[in-house]
């Protein structure tokens, strides 16, 4: 599945960036899969809504984005739905954990949509990453850290042609972080997928294909 | 199991909001609602089965209608006038929930009635015939031809009660069972001084007309043989077999038309009128109930899905899909909706077996299954309430 990015500018962006070169706004970029790419932005570049309109949250931008013939900004409910479920997985910036739900249903959740993953997997992935003694615990009552992690499972639960990750590791300490790493690393290596994150800085966390300045 | 644990998941995100009060409560006005609008159905359903004579109890005297022209200070002179055209005739064959039309034809010529022995009695006897289709009960003996000295002849059972209760107790006379009045014979003088004598039998008895019935043959022949005068060929009263003798068209009808019937019948077509506004009232607040109880399960639902708002956007940033929401949400409530609708069903069967069984103890037969009619509100509630709840769902999912 190849992403293709015609020209894209947000609608709130489109004054602000005049006069400044970006290797994404405005610029034409062509990502195959496989490909591991960092994106590299200060705060308020847009990082996030870079990474929503990919996802098809945010469609108030000009120019256009395509996952193969499908466009990102697709009004099509069921087509963007089954884009999510089966070909694009996502670590959102704020999480986006059901606070009511347990850590392990909060996997359970996105688990259970395609069943691809075993709950042995399940168990052996929160045990890579430090959480077995909090599977029974609210998601509200976990540690920023903590949710960080099982969001990071959560987004390995299903198959998919591209992980996307937006800041994923800010709030984790080095141990964990290199843990949460090897993780996403063995994962989409083993499903030959690509791999977008957005951070603030220059990271050598993954053997970047690209780089793109914000 | 993953679907189990899918299902456990949605049902704690999305429909643990509406609380478990409400929803009963949602449900019962639902069941009181529709239940309601079925019994009022049924209710109207039952009172046409009463009021149009399928009820009664082997009795079939109330689906025939004897019927004449109304007479009046003004016609009563012109006694031709009073008869029925063969244009009036055909029209009443197409009139409202009439089956069949037959002519009573009056003996135009003097018949005199002698009883001899203990009885010892003689009267005139009015005399008429009516063809045998319309009779309650052909007897066996139904036939007179020229020359035959017997003559069977259908009495009024109003005759006999009459005789019972009124004329034996003054005279000092014995009350007559009908098996002992079928014994009992008469001699009749037809025709006058100048005609002839026959020996009579009582071979029947009829509950609708009042008068003193004849084989068509004999009335014929004697009419032919010894009416004096020309009187009109065409008959003062029709008998008619009417489907339904309470339907307020066919009371219509035979009133715009100038003609007189059984006040019994009409008493009944009045009665059902009033019972069809009964009935409608009834309906019309059956309906508000139950639109009411649909809009108070309509509104659960949009609420519950309202406080679920924040999970069910986030179920879509996972790739929930709104039809597989809506097939989740739909799933559980559809079948509570069915559940509804049998358990008002259910009510409505039982309402009808006690109503069958009230009404046999008085003679009366009403199935003791609710008919079409009560079905088909059911069907037609049942699929109007889906599609309203199956759009609110997917009204609410979609926001």
């Amino acid at each position: 599945m190849q992403l293709t990015m015609h020209h894209i500018v947000p609608d709130y962006l489109q004054q602000s960036l005049k006069g400044r070169v970006s290797a994404i706004w405005g610029a034409n970029v062509n990502i195959q899969q496989g490909e591991l790419v960092s994106v590299q932005a200060p705060s308020g570049a847009g990082k996030t809504t870079f990474v929503q309109l990919l996802y098809g949250l945010r469609k108030d931008y000009s120019g256009n984005a395509h996952w193969d013939n499908l466009a990102a900004n697709t009004t099509d409910a069921e087509a963007l739905a089954a884009l999510r479920t089966n070909h694009v997985s996502i670590v959102f910036q704020d999480l986006r954990l059901f606070g009511e739900l347990t850590a392990m249903e909060n996997i359970e959740i996105k688990r259970c949509q395609t069943n691809t993953t075993s709950t042995a997997t399940v168990h052996e992935y929160l045990h890579r990453l430090g959480m077995s003694h909090k599977t029974d615990a609210k998601a509200d009552t976990l540690s920023y850290g903590e949710r960080q992690r099982i969001a990071i499972i959560r987004a390995l639960m299903q198959p998919f042609n591209w992980l996307l990750l937006d800041e994923p590791f800010s709030h984790l300490d080095n141990n964990n972080r290199q843990k949460a790493i090897e993780l996403i690393e063995e994962t989409v290596h083993t499903r030959k997928a690509g791999m977008i994150l957005a951070d603030l800085n220059a990271n050598t966390h993954f053997a970047y294909t690209q780089t793109l300045i914000m | 199991m993953s679907n189990h644990t899918q299902h456990k998941l949605l049902r704690k995100l999305l429909l643990q909001s509406g609380g478990k009060l409400r929803l009963t409560v949602a449900i019962s006005t639902l069941v009181a609602g529709t239940t309601l609008l079925l019994l009022s159905v049924l209710v109207w359903w039952n009172f046409g089965i009463l009021l149009s004579g399928d009820a009664q109890k082997g009795n079939a005297t109330k689906n025939y209608v004897v019927i004449g022209k109304l007479v009046t200070d003004y016609n009563m002179a012109n006694v031709a006038g009073n008869t029925f055209s063969p244009q009036e005739v055909q029209d009443l064959h197409r009139a409202p929930q009439v089956q069949d039309v037959g002519e009573v034809i009056p003996a135009r010529f003097a018949v005199y009635a002698v009883i001899g022995g203990r009885l010892a009695m003689a009267t005139d006897l009015p005399l008429e015939s009516v063809p045998d289709r319309f009779l309650d009960e052909v007897p066996e003996d139904w036939t007179w031809e020229p020359g035959k000295r017997q003559l069977p002849v259908i009495l009024s059972s109003q005759f006999l009660d009459v005789y019972n209760y009124v004329f034996a107790p003054s005279q000092g006379l014995p009350q007559l069972s009908r098996t002992s009045v079928k014994a009992v014979g008469l001699k009749l003088q037809v025709g006058g001084e100048q005609g002839t004598t026959l020996s009579a039998h009582v071979a029947g008895f009829s509950e609708y007309l009042g008068s003193v019935l004849a084989p068509p043959a004999f009335i014929a022949y004697g009419n032919k043989t010894y009416a004096q005068g020309a009187a009109s060929e065409q008959p003062s009263r029709l008998v008619l077999k009417v489907a339904d003798p309470s339907d307020t068209r066919f009371a219509a009808y035979l009133e715009q038309h100038g003609y007189t019937a059984n006040p019994q019948n009409l008493r009944w077509s009045k009665m059902r009128a009033i019972v069809e506004v009964v009935t409608t009232a009834t309906g019309v607040l059956a309906l508000l109930l139950m639109g009411m109880s649909t809009l108070v399960f309509v509104l659960f639902i949009q609420l519950s899905i309202t406080r679920a708002q924040q999970s069910l956007v986030l179920l879509g940033h996972l790739g929930y899909s709104p039809r597989h929401i809506y097939q989740f949400v739909a799933g559980r409530y559809i079948p509570l909706i069915v559940a509804t609708m049998l358990v008002a069903m259910l009510l409505c069967c039982s309402m009808q077996l006690i109503a069958a069984q009230v009404a046999l103890r008085s003679q009366l037969i009403l199935p003791s299954v609710p008919g079409i009619p009560v079905w088909g509100a059911l069907g037609i509630s049942t699929v109007l309430l889906l599609l309203l709840i199956s759009r609110s769902i997917k009204k609410a999912i979609s926001h």
